[in-house]
């Protein structure tokens, strides 16, 4: 059984490093979109990786009023994105997984607390503004992802995405799936700060969100939020593609379907009011409601 | 039409002037007259809509009498920055003036230091260390947000410091001129053509405004009547410039919102127009054209042809960035009922252009006076009412169709105009005149006193930003922080332009 456990874990930590490796291509993936949507040339797909590389050379600079908690959060933040890609089964056969659904849920929201944590910690305004802003979005994502979960766990009677993915089915198309579909794809959009619920493109500090939180980090620390933001939108765009995507064909197109189609939305919607936004979630949340009804 | 008075008359005269509401105050300015044994004195210039001129009211100073006066910022709210800033220059003090802070020297800068005195030579070094104390609420719950003076953007300094209750934008104070340049002291003793290139560079935005408003106020000094296609050039350059700023601050706007397509479009088509003041200037902010007396440039017919090709693409151009607009319902959502000004407000402060006329007050030198080719060209001017975000871009989309309309007719006149003169003999002696233009931001006014050798003895330079400023604050007034980017980009107010 533990050698079992030890092998498994051995895959999953193997699918998570090479999700690792590809996460900053579909970030890149995203705006290349986006540019070319606004008739721009764009940047290189691949900018991203220098990007990181960027950050990672260049010096840290830590003000002499911040915590521990400033460094750390970078890092538990980049685990926790790691770990979750770890959970997420996907391109491996076989497709196991370790922990059930909640866990995944709430491996996130653990790398998130520490990032509003640190937000807090240099003291500035604009990180407090965006930690408050944080919070304040993911009191509505949170009953959501965990709605847009239990569809499948009520359908595939298991609470492990294992399980779900096991038995998931392209071909069935129900009005229920069509529903998650949709609101799954918005909670992704708000749970990875992407227009219309934030703007990772502004240098505007009073508009920010995500970005706001990450002000007064640099270096490697910079390095590995951005690392670890990247590897989140690619960890949300698998689960859409293996459980929410009613459409039969290879895993690896779907989750590059769900990039081009976050790049698209992007470039049709604004950024909203910030009040507005909880009107989003709820709608995302009435839907995810309906579909479990429907269920 | 100059009156002149004394410190004790200057409140009754104001009320007087101010009391119907039809003469907004232009400006208020300081002048040094110590050295001819006149004293110090200020000059405030109300509009006189009515018969086309501006009512200049001189208070002079008994040399040997106390530097004060009575406030009148109670009476006229718009006097509130120019008494200040006559403060800081000359030492005058209004009394019972609501904020005597200083307005453009800083803490960084000595007390009893008055750089525009005679006496302060031009290459003074002034250091100091006074107190500035920053605008505040307080209360329970109650916090700062400081912003700038250095932006994220490449943008100039400005330091606005937010009064928060959580996201709700109680109070507003901003910090400006940092970048204080001494322009208005740097041409002292200079003659018009080498201040010109000084003034030209007042804002990299509004060099033609900047430009013509100079060269009207020493025109009318010298009494020089500038040939009439020059007039129809200079006129025809005024609205180009008004396309180029009008176009890219649509395209600026949706940025606060990250409405990208609007960005990109914006920002092409600002290009263009760009690019055609290049063809037509020989550089792309439209400099070295107007000169006192007349225009150095012609405008050639293969230039006509283009300006009219470029200028039907841009137009076009507008049109799409103006459904792209109105298809977007979220982008409504966000511009409606944000950031507004009352049509009172706008009449207290006296603001002038975009920002005027989107709150219902119909401000127009273009109307207002007689300058250029105006008085000739069929249009009307375009007014909103509800003052809010919204309004202030359908004004600036409104205004480019008035424009691209005049634009036409100006090439018109242009290709009909036989007299090829471009400019009139120009000798410079006494005199004192001023000068008023419509830039893309609203008026732009300056006066000129010239010397008995030609050389200027004063010049005061107020670019449109300057009554602008403070009706932001105003604005965000029960908005939202993350709003105030977008009310900031919807004024569009120039930072250089007050820092003169």
């Amino acid at each position: 059984m533990i050698e079992l456990l030890a092998e498994n874990l051995g895959i999953s930590l193997l699918q998570a490093v090479i999700m690792l490796l590809f996460a900053p291509l579909i970030a890149g993936i995203i705006n290349k979109v986006k540019a070319q949507l606004n008739k721009r040339q764009g940047a290189s797909i691949f900018q991203e990786y220098f990007d990181i590389l960027k950050w990672w050379r260049k010096d840290m600079i830590l003000t002499p009023y911040t915590s521990i908690i400033f460094v750390l959060a970078p890092i538990i933040y980049f685990v926790t994105s790691f770990v979750a890609a770890a959970m997420v089964p996907g391109f491996i056969e076989g497709r196991f997984s370790f922990g059930d659904a909640f866990v995944f849920v709430y491996v996130l929201a653990l790398g998130r607390f520490f990032m509003t944590l640190s937000s807090m910690d240099a003291a500035t305004s604009f990180g407090g503004m965006g930690g408050a802003r944080e919070i304040y979005i993911s009191v509505l994502v949170e009953p959501a992802v965990m709605l847009a979960i239990m569809i499948n766990s009520i359908r595939y009677h298991s609470t492990t995405l294992a399980g779900m993915v096991i038995n998931y089915d392209t071909a069935y198309v129900s009005v229920s799936a069509v529903l998650a579909c949709v609101a799954f794809f918005m909670v992704i959009l708000a749970e990875n700060s992407r227009l219309p619920v934030d703007n990772p493109d502004t240098h505007l500090e009073l508009t920010m969100i995500h970005e706001g939180m990450t002000l007064e980090h640099s270096g490697r620390l910079l390095s590995l939020i951005h690392l670890g933001s990247f590897l989140k939108i690619l960890v949300f765009l698998t689960l859409f593609g293996a459980l929410y995507l009613p459409v039969n064909i290879p895993l690896v197109l779907k989750i590059l379907f769900g990039a081009i189609a976050v790049g698209v939305v992007e470039v049709l919607n604004n950024k909203m009011r910030l009040f507005k936004v909880r009107v989003y979630m709820v709608a995302a949340i009435v839907m995810l409601l309906v579909a479990i009804i429907a269920e | 039409m100059i009156t002149s008075i004394t410190p004790e008359a200057l409140h009754d005269t104001a009320e007087m002037l101010s009391a119907n509401g039809r003469h907004p105050l232009t400006a208020m300015f300081g002048r040094d007259e110590t050295e001819s044994g006149v004293g110090y004195t200020i000059y405030c210039v109300f509009e006189n809509i009515d018969e086309r001129r501006m009512d200049v009211v001189k208070v002079v100073f008994d040399p040997n009498g106390h530097l004060e006066y009575d406030s009148i910022t109670p009476i006229v709210p718009a006097a509130a920055w120019y008494e200040r800033e006559i403060r800081d220059m000359f030492g005058l003090d209004p009394k019972g003036h609501p904020d005597k802070r200083p307005l453009v020297l800083h803490e960084s800068f000595p007390e009893g230091f008055y750089p525009l005195r005679k006496v302060i030579p031009k290459n003074y070094n002034a250091r100091g260390n006074r107190d500035f104390k920053i605008r505040t609420a307080k209360g329970e719950g109650l916090f700062e947000v400081p912003v700038g003076p250095i932006h994220a953007g490449i943008i100039e300094p400005g330091h606005f410091r937010f009064s928060q209750a959580g996201e709700a934008m109680l109070q507003l104070d901003a910090k400006l001129f940092f970048t204080h340049r001494g322009i208005e002291k740097a041409v002292e003793g200079k003659t018009p053509y080498e201040a010109m290139h000084i003034v030209e560079r007042i804002c990299g935005a509004c060099s033609i405004a900047n430009t013509w408003s100079f060269c009207q106020a020493v025109e009318m000094a010298q009494e020089i009547k500038v040939p009439r296609k020059a007039e129809i050039i200079r006129t025809l350059l005024m609205e180009l410039e008004r396309v180029v700023n009008h176009v890219g601050d649509l395209g600026n706007m949706p940025a606060g919102v990250g409405f990208n397509p609007a960005i990109s479009l914006g920002g092409r088509l600002k290009e263009q127009a760009t690019r055609l003041c290049e063809a037509v200037a020989g550089n792309r902010f439209l400099r070295g054209v107007i000169v006192p007396g007349g225009v150095r440039q012609d405008v050639t017919p293969e230039l006509i042809a283009k300006i009219r090709e470029v200028m039907t693409g841009v137009s076009a151009g507008v049109m799409d960035l103006k459904d792209m607009f109105d298809e977007q319902e979220s982008f409504q959502n966000r511009i409606n009922t944000t950031g507004i000004v009352r049509r009172k407000t706008a009449i207290d402060l006296a603001m002038v252009g975009v920002g005027a006329r989107a709150s219902g007050f119909a401000h127009d030198s273009r109307q207002d006076f007689d300058y250029g080719v105006y008085r000739e060209l069929d249009y009307k001017i375009a007014v909103q009412e509800t003052g809010d975000v919204a309004a202030r871009l359908q004004e600036r989309i409104d205004e480019l169709a008035v424009s691209f309309r005049m634009i036409e007719q100006l090439l018109v006149m242009l290709e009909e105009c036989k007299d090829n003169s471009l400019k009139a003999d120009v000798t410079f002696g006494k005199g004192e005149g001023w000068g008023i233009s419509e830039s893309a931001r609203g008026s732009n006014f300056h006066y000129a006193v010239l010397d008995e050798e030609g050389r200027i003895d004063r010049l005061f330079a107020r670019s449109a930003s300057y009554p602008n400023w403070p009706a932001l604050t105003i604005a965000v007034q029960g908005d939202i922080i993350p709003d105030f980017p977008l009310i900031n980009k919807s004024f569009e107010l120039c930072y250089a332009c007050i820092d003169r």
